[in-house]
């Protein structure tokens, strides 16, 4: 409890140094929100050509696709908010040698490159993400009750976490390879996959972002949960949780070996 | 032009070299970006399977399959930045550097995107391209390209190359403008994807916005070059398209050259 | 307080071949090269003290301080600090020591100075009182307050070094490591770090380990000197035995009338020595004659005195060998190894 509240303190430190410096770059801030608003709105103009020219795909309709879409875009949003910098750690911190001054600190060293840095760029995925849920929402296909507001809080918090942890996995390969960028890169795109009902994709690529890099229950299958009738909770977002603690753990693990295995720079 | 060869060459050769000196990424950053055309390709087939007649925006199912893939191909020839460049030398300082020799800033960096062209011509475009050919005739049941068309896509494609750095180019002015060039890159690549074909073709647009896209040099970097390939043009359009692309090559090359020698005045002014 | 014993650290990368043929090769082959950075290393070094360790570039310098600093983990063998081992025990032995790398921060680089060290303060815990204590004492002798707004991109290198140095020093550290704590300072930034260095030493009694190029600051700082080649270490003592050692060469240079006739003085007759003990140079433009030999083979003042007996001598200077050059020596492996 007490290393809980230091660290709650220690984060309050951080991140009020880190608001100081956003500040200080406005522009920056909006070119940001506006890329990745952009970059995940483009998707769902395509949705909207397209179901100009059928009614159905797939057995979903637009709406419900929609939903799926915007459902995708918040626990990715939260993700790339809070743990930006472990991409830092895939690209340069190991191979510049930068990692050496968290090693030198007494502080948790996962905590203390995520605290590191908020990515205000995701604010744009949020924004697409909450806009589109609304919009779906308001055309009731969905069934608003506390059981499933309560289910849709915890389903993107558990698919934020795996957002983080198939993350953390990647870049933790830094240790060992100086850069793990591109292996990382690889995994994260998979995440696209995961936007559209897994159902059209031939079964390897389904099993693998399903149980492998399991972006499938980061938003489609819980939100099947709430869009099909006698789908059941645990099948899709109990399942998601407990892969979500598990992989978390499973990515740690590498995490902290790769810190043993740390090299530094200038050999 | 034996001499500009000789000047310009390292740029290119040192763009390959990197390339191949990272052997881990090298294969992942192709496994990676074959997921766009296969996550197109799958979308693609459900699509198909939903629409009644089975053609649809002019295309039918078959035609489709080389239109993603075509695409693909093209963008990866087509598409190479380098705005990225530029707001590196800005960043570093050494876009003072470029100003000091005796070499054109825009040529070293357009030398330096032929060498990537280059090495993602053999890694992966070629095999997928064979690929394609080879799926067309023997599940598709479409026959090979003819072979004007592949004769005429490549002058497409070699246009459109030259519009999209010559664009690009001028994109990169605004790395004097803002520091943060990550997030404006996402927004064009964004909007670039839309706007060329390259996510769908511009005949799914309504009809207003397709007039509007006439007047504009976007589809002129993807869309034409693939669908001269698909063959959808008659004699008399290919020279309207090949002439708007040629258009606005000139149009973009003016452009940059103007933004650029304001740009270098301002520089000189301030002193860098 | 330190105990480093039979440590040894290995690095294996992939091989690199040269040219765009090379590249091409690279792709397929997987061959392993093995490095020994630090070969088989023990010493202890006692609270209080203040040890340089030095050696030339890739000797394996940073590799040592970087294993009991705890960023690196040995391949074989222990490190101890304070009782603890900075691998096992990362976050207990953080608290205990400060460290400084010359060639790179450990600040962050958009923040303002007074916020990295709010940060820090946070992150070792550092208690109000302590902080308003230790920094009155930090201002005083690096003069932080000149400097403390600014972002720390802004600040010279000279003002980042004692930025860096004193946030190595805000939880008042039991060790304190410096990674050439000197490098690409101006002479008088240089004596004020070692100044300041000097006087934390003393007042809180601070165990000092610093890496430099510089042979000022082993002469100024340190009482103890390691040096280490190619992964081993050479030579474990005091700066004294070292001068004592290796450097037994004198030279008694003098300006006199007659060059030639000086050059051709017979000191081994008149000294009853071999030829070969002793050397005479001219420098003929300004008249300056030198003689270099070992101080156990002929005295100083036996040298002087038959050079004043036999030629006119205007001016006389002795010299010492610097430790400059006795380093140099090491470093070029001019002198015998000892085991």
């Amino acid at each position: 409890m007490k290393v809980l509240k230091r660290y709650a303190r220690l984060y309050r430190v951080f991140v009020s140094q880190f608001f100081k410096t956003i500040v200080q770059s406005k522009a920056n801030f909006f070119i940001g929100l506006i890329g990745f608003f952009l970059t995940q709105i483009t998707g769902i103009l395509f949705l909207y050509l397209v179901f100009e020219q059928i009614p159905v795909l797939a057995d979903w309709n637009l709406d419900q696709l929609i939903f799926i879409y915007g459902f995708a875009q918040i626990p990715r949003g939260i993700d790339h908010l809070l743990t930006d910098n472990l991409w830092m750690l895939a690209w340069n911190l190991v191979v510049n040698g930068k990692f050496d001054r968290y090693m030198l600190r007494p502080m948790n060293l996962y905590m203390q490159v995520i605290f590191e840095k908020l990515q205000p760029d995701a604010l744009g995925e949020l924004l697409v993400g909450s806009i589109l849920i609304v919009i779906s929402l308001q055309k009731g296909i969905v069934i608003i009750s506390g059981v499933n507001i309560l289910l849709f809080v915890v389903s993107v918090l558990a698919g934020s976490v795996i957002y983080t942890a198939i993350k953390l996995l990647f870049a933790s390969f830094a240790f060992w390879i100086k850069v793990s960028g591109p292996v990382l890169y690889t995994a994260y795109q998979f995440a696209d996959f995961a936007k559209y009902p897994t159902g059209i994709y031939v079964k390897g690529v389904r099993f693998l972002i399903t149980w492998i890099i399991p972006f499938a229950f980061v938003a489609y299958l819980p939100a099947a949960y709430f869009l099909v009738p006698n789908v059941n909770a645990f099948s899709t977002i109990g399942v998601e949780c407990i892969l979500s603690v598990a992989f978390f753990v499973f990515a740690y693990a590498v995490f902290i070996a790769g810190t043993k295995a740390y090299e530094s720079a200038g050999n | 032009m034996r001499q500009k060869l000789k000047i310009y060459w390292p740029f290119l050769e040192n763009q390959l070299k990197s390339n191949l000196a990272y052997q881990g990424s090298f294969y992942l950053f192709i496994v990676c970006s074959l997921f766009g055309p296969f996550i197109s390709y799958y979308l693609w087939m459900a699509i198909y399977g939903g629409s009644s007649d089975g053609v649809l925006g002019g295309l039918t199912q078959e035609q489709m399959v080389v239109y993603v893939f075509m695409t693909y191909i093209t963008s990866s020839l087509v598409m190479i930045g380098i705005a990225e460049e530029i707001s590196y030398d800005v960043m570093e300082g050494s876009v003072v550097m470029a100003l000091l020799k005796p070499i054109d800033y825009r040529l070293s960096l357009i030398s330096r995107s032929l060498g990537e062209m280059l090495y993602r011509f053999f890694a992966p475009v070629i095999f997928v391209w064979i690929g394609l050919e080879i799926y067309k005739v023997t599940v598709l049941k479409m026959g090979v390209t003819p072979i004007q068309n592949i004769l005429l896509y490549i002058v497409s494609l070699s246009m459109s190359y030259l519009i999209y750095v010559l664009f690009d180019f001028c994109f990169g002015m605004f790395a004097f403008v803002t520091t943060y060039m990550f997030g404006l890159d996402m927004a064009k690549s964004a909007l670039l994807g839309f706007l060329s074909g390259q996510i769908i073709p511009i005949s799914f647009f309504p009809a207003v916005l397709q007039k509007v896209f006439v007047f504009l040099p976007f589809s002129s970097m993807v869309y034409t070059p693939v669908m001269v390939y698909l063959g959808k043009y008659s004699g008399e359009e290919i020279a309207f398209v090949l002439g708007r692309q040629f258009i606005w090559i000139i149009l973009l090359y003016v452009l940059g050259s103007y933004l650029w020698g304001r740009i270098t005045k301002r520089l000189v002014v301030l002193g860098g | 307080m330190i105990r480093v014993e039979n440590v040894k650290k290995e690095f294996v990368s992939a091989k690199k071949y040269p040219g765009l043929r090379g590249a091409l090769k690279g792709l397929v082959s997987n061959e392993k090269v093995r490095k020994v950075a630090v070969d088989d290393i023990s010493f202890h070094i006692k609270k209080g003290e203040i040890v340089g360790y030095i050696g030339s570039n890739g000797a394996g310098k940073s590799t040592t301080i970087k294993m009991m600093t705890g960023i690196l983990t040995p391949t074989e063998g222990k490190c101890l600090v304070n009782g603890v081992d900075p691998c096992q025990n990362r976050k207990k032995n953080a608290k205990n020591i400060g460290v400084v790398f010359g060639q790179r921060t450990q600040l962050w680089w958009d923040l303002p100075l007074s916020e990295s060290f709010t940060i820090l303060k946070e992150i070792y815990d550092v208690s109000d009182e302590e902080y308003n204590e230790r920094m009155e004492f930090l201002n005083r002798v690096l003069e932080l307050n000149e400097f403390f707004s600014q972002p720390v991109r802004n600040l010279s290198l000279g003002q980042r070094m004692r930025a860096d140095l004193g946030a190595a020093l805000l939880h008042n550290p039991s060790v304190l490591y410096l990674d050439e704590p000197t490098i690409g300072l101006d002479i008088v930034v240089k004596d004020n770090i070692r100044a300041a260095i000097k006087e934390i030493n003393e007042k809180y009694h601070t165990t000092v380990v610093l890496t430099t190029h510089d042979i000022q600051d082993i002469e100024e700082l340190c009482s103890r000197i390691l040096i280490i080649d190619k992964g081993k270490l050479i030579y474990d003592g005091s700066l004294v035995d070292l001068k004592d050692k290796y450097g037994t060469t004198r030279k008694v240079i003098m300006e006199v009338q007659d060059v030639n006739r000086a050059k051709n003085i017979p000191l081994d007759s008149y000294l009853s020595v071999d030829k070969e003990d002793y050397e005479i140079t001219v420098d003929a433009e300004n008249s300056s004659v030198t003689v270099s030999f070992d101080k156990n083979k002929l005295q100083v003042s036996d040298v002087i005195d038959q050079m004043l007996k036999h030629v006119d001598v205007k001016d006389i200077k002795v010299k010492e060998t610097e430790l400059g050059e006795i380093v140099m020596a090491i470093y070029n492996h001019d002198i015998v190894q000892e085991g």
